[in-house]
């Protein structure tokens, strides 16, 4: 019985020494700007790191899961990094902004260490420096000209109004948006830039009124896209024009702000949504956010969702990686996830891929329409924006 | 005479010509040659993390030297200081990348640009004052960003990236990254904050303090405050773009959201909080600032890792601006010298510990 004990002692022993420890790590917005989105990422995030140590699904691999607020600030962003990659030796970088990824381009390449971004810039996977980052969905700049492309179909020939915000993240899919419009037969009579700060909207949208614009697309996040559809129902502008927006401006954050002025609104994004509980995915959403116990309003959130892509790529990937558990095994099993071998997690619409020269994760995407409750309902099925190769072909 | 150089404690100055050397005594002269050479050694104590902020605070020390300069001494009160770190910024970008200017030409011509755009923002002082002054640089903070934001040519605000630097065949790399900016950055300050002490000792130097302490009385004295007040603009701003071509260099990239207003009233608050007009002060209002965050950041952190709050209630997010702003506000009722007063007076202590006369 003792002989029995001690073996078992030292079998335990000897598996705990040969169990290794990665740290999966994620720096972003938890509190400051965009922090409605990153606070409940970074759960999501968290949660699932947590699960896959919980559920072993890297077996002989204890994750570390550590998640950093820098505040939407660039300099804050780059010192995690640092601690990441120099201390902590992760082996993929789960990022958060579009600015401070811009500006960490040419470090991740010079480390290579594979970064999967919130922020879905197009910009980050265009050359150059663009070998390690991998965006986990479609760009903003394919919602966009998605969006465009239902638009041509319904009515072409229409006016519509881009409503972008003032950064690098608003600014860029402007460019293609423009290019395909014009492909589209499609006129963008006015390009306004709105920040968080808009308390009244009336005389951007009177403009656009008499301008005859019939669609306004955002490219925006959801509280600046809010207070737009609050002025525009106030000023009687629901029923004229269609108001659209891509990945950041939909959900359950922008009808929780604009409430019943969310009606019609429509959304192009990658996600399945909460309401879609038949979906393993959001099964699986669900299952983690109460076994975590995070409060309804988190999980429901979509970046909740997203927060638990980025993590269930890096863990995938690792898992593919097999006994190379660094930057470069991971690389490796990220760009074996393609073809028979693609990555079907089950939050997003479509399978994630990604290849030495594909550095776009999901691709579909789908539009829905947000009805009288605020839910979005899909008005197409998973698909993939023909334009968008044309106006922005990837290298 | 006093015995001993090193140990004077009182005034022993008969020339005026003493009276304008750098440093009042030799001990003073002495303890900061002391304290550059310990600095050096620096890199080899501090963890690479914290060695990121003393490159911060350094940088930021630059640009609250320049606010000093038009704000602290001067009086002019100026809040955008970043968009004249972002005029550097994106000139030193530019001088890098497409007249391919190696750093130490890069940073300078920014600090330059900087300098003439700030003298051209300066040009409504010579008109205004106070707060409608203030309301002016704030306009030149907004003008700034949408400026930026709309000109193809510095990537409508999205990032510029600027080459990698290489002195004396050692090369930036990600692994020596912060120590190989210790060792420029911290040269360019220590010769910033002598140029300026110096500036003081000139005509131009003591013509901007006498502006501000009353500049009727100045012109009364044959200053002309209106070119008083320029330089005032010229320098600061120049200060500001040498900051900003600093950051650019070792942020690796420019970027519009790191010059934006935010930054600017930050800028104000290390320059209030170490002591406007005053240059040991430029050096304490960052380190404090700066230290300030990082603890408000562990204690956040920790006091979130306690699970006392429920879900939802973010500490840090109440946590951060209540002590960011509750410093400045009490610093404003309590201390208004700002940090350099309690520097002077632990001078003063040492100076006559114990009973020397």
């Amino acid at each position: 019985m003792k002989k029995a004990l001690a073996l078992s002692a030292l079998v335990a022993l000897s598996l705990a020494a040969a169990q290794k420890t990665v740290t999966l790590a994620w720096s972003g917005a938890i509190t400051g700007p965009t922090s409605d989105a990153g606070a409940s990422y970074a759960a999501g995030v968290e949660d699932y790191c947590k699960y896959a140590n919980a559920q072993n699904l890297l077996p002989g691999v204890r994750l570390n899961c550590v998640v950093r607020d820098d505040q939407y600030n660039n300099a804050n962003t780059q010192r995690n990094f640092e601690d990441f990659v120099g201390n902590m030796n992760v082996p993929v970088f789960l990022s958060y902004s579009t600015g401070s990824n811009l500006q960490l381009k040419g470090v991740i390449e010079e480390t290579k260490v594979p970064t999967l971004p919130a922020s879905y810039h197009i910009g980050l996977i265009d050359p150059p420096n663009n070998t390690y980052m991998f965006l986990p969905v479609s760009s903003y700049s394919e919602n966009i000209v998605a969006l465009l492309e239902y638009i041509a179909k319904k009515d072409r020939g229409a006016k519509v109004a881009l409503v972008v915000n003032p950064s690098p993240f608003g600014r860029d899919p402007v460019v293609d948006a423009r290019k395909a419009a014009q492909r589209l037969g499609l006129k963008i009579v006015d390009v306004q830039e709105v920040g968080g700060n808009n308390l009244d909207n009336t005389a951007m949208l009177r403009r656009f009124e008499s301008q005859g614009v019939k669609y306004v697309i955002n490219q925006n996040t959801a509280g600046p896209v809010a207070n737009i559809l609050k002025d525009a129902k106030r000023l009687g502008l629901l029923g004229k024009m269609q108001f659209m927006g891509a990945h950041y401006t939909g959900g359950e954050d922008l009808t929780k702000l604009a409430g019943d002025a969310a009606e019609d609104f429509i959304w192009a994004t990658s996600y399945y949504l909460y309401d879609e509980g038949d979906r393993p995915g959001i099964q699986l959403v669900k299952k983690i956010g109460a076994q975590y116990g995070r409060k309804a309003d988190t999980i429901r959130s979509v970046h909740y969702t997203s927060g638990m892509l980025a993590a269930a790529i890096a863990v995938e990937a690792l898992k593919r990686a097999k006994n190379d558990l660094t930057a470069a095994g991971l690389y490796k099993g990220l760009t074996s996830m393609n073809g028979s071998r693609a990555f079907q997690p089950g939050f997003t619409v479509g399978p994630v891929t990604f290849s030495a020269k594909d550095h776009v994760g999901a691709e579909s995407l789908r539009l829905l329409q947000a009805d009288k409750t605020g839910n979005f309902k899909a008005i197409t099925g998973p698909q993939r924006s023909q334009m968008f190769q044309l106006v922005h072909p990837l290298r | 005479m006093p015995a001993s150089r090193l140990t004077q404690t009182g005034n022993y100055r008969t020339r005026y010509t003493q009276d304008q050397t750098i440093f009042a005594t030799a001990a003073e002269q002495l303890s900061l040659i002391v304290f550059v050479l310990l600095l050096l050694t620096l890199p080899l104590l501090l963890p690479k993390t914290l060695l990121r902020d003393v490159n911060l605070i350094m940088i930021y020390a630059v640009a609250v030297i320049g606010l000093n300069v038009t704000t602290g001494y001067t009086g002019l009160i100026n809040i955008g200081q970043a968009a004249f770190m972002g005029v550097g910024a994106y000139a030193t970008a530019l001088a890098a990348t497409r007249l391919n200017l190696p750093f130490f030409l890069a940073i300078p011509l920014g600090g330059v640009v900087a300098a003439l755009i700030g003298t051209l923002v300066g040009l409504p002082s010579l008109r205004l004052k106070y707060l409608y002054l203030a309301i002016a640089t704030l306009a030149f903070q907004i003008i700034f960003e949408w400026t930026v934001g709309h000109l193809p040519v510095l990537q409508q605000g999205s990032a510029i990236s600027l080459p990698t630097v290489q002195v004396f065949g050692i090369r930036d790399t990600f692994l020596n990254h912060n120590a190989f900016w210790y060792y420029i950055i911290l040269p360019v300050l220590v010769l910033m904050a002598l140029l300026w002490r110096n500036v003081l000792r000139t005509r131009h130097g003591r013509a901007l303090i006498a502006v501000r302490d009353n500049d009727r009385a100045a012109a009364a004295m044959g200053i002309h405050p209106g070119t008083a007040k320029l330089t005032a603009f010229l320098l600061g701003s120049f200060y500001a773009g040498i900051a900003g071509g600093l950051f650019a260099y070792f942020q690796k990239a420019v970027v519009i959201e790191d010059y934006g207003l935010h930054v600017s009233v930050q800028l104000l608050a290390m320059a209030i909080v170490g002591g406007l007009g005053s240059l040991p002060g430029s050096f304490l209002g960052p380190l404090f600032i700066v230290a300030l965050d990082r603890s408000m950041e562990a204690l956040s952190g920790w006091l979130g890792a306690q699970n006392l709050f429920p879900e939802g209630v973010d500490v840090a997010t109440a946590l951060r601006p209540l002590a960011f702003g509750l410093t400045i506000m009490l610093f404003l009722m309590f201390e208004p010298r700002g940090l350099a007063n309690w520097w002077r007076l632990t001078r003063l202590y040492f100076k006559r510990w114990p009973y020397k006369f």
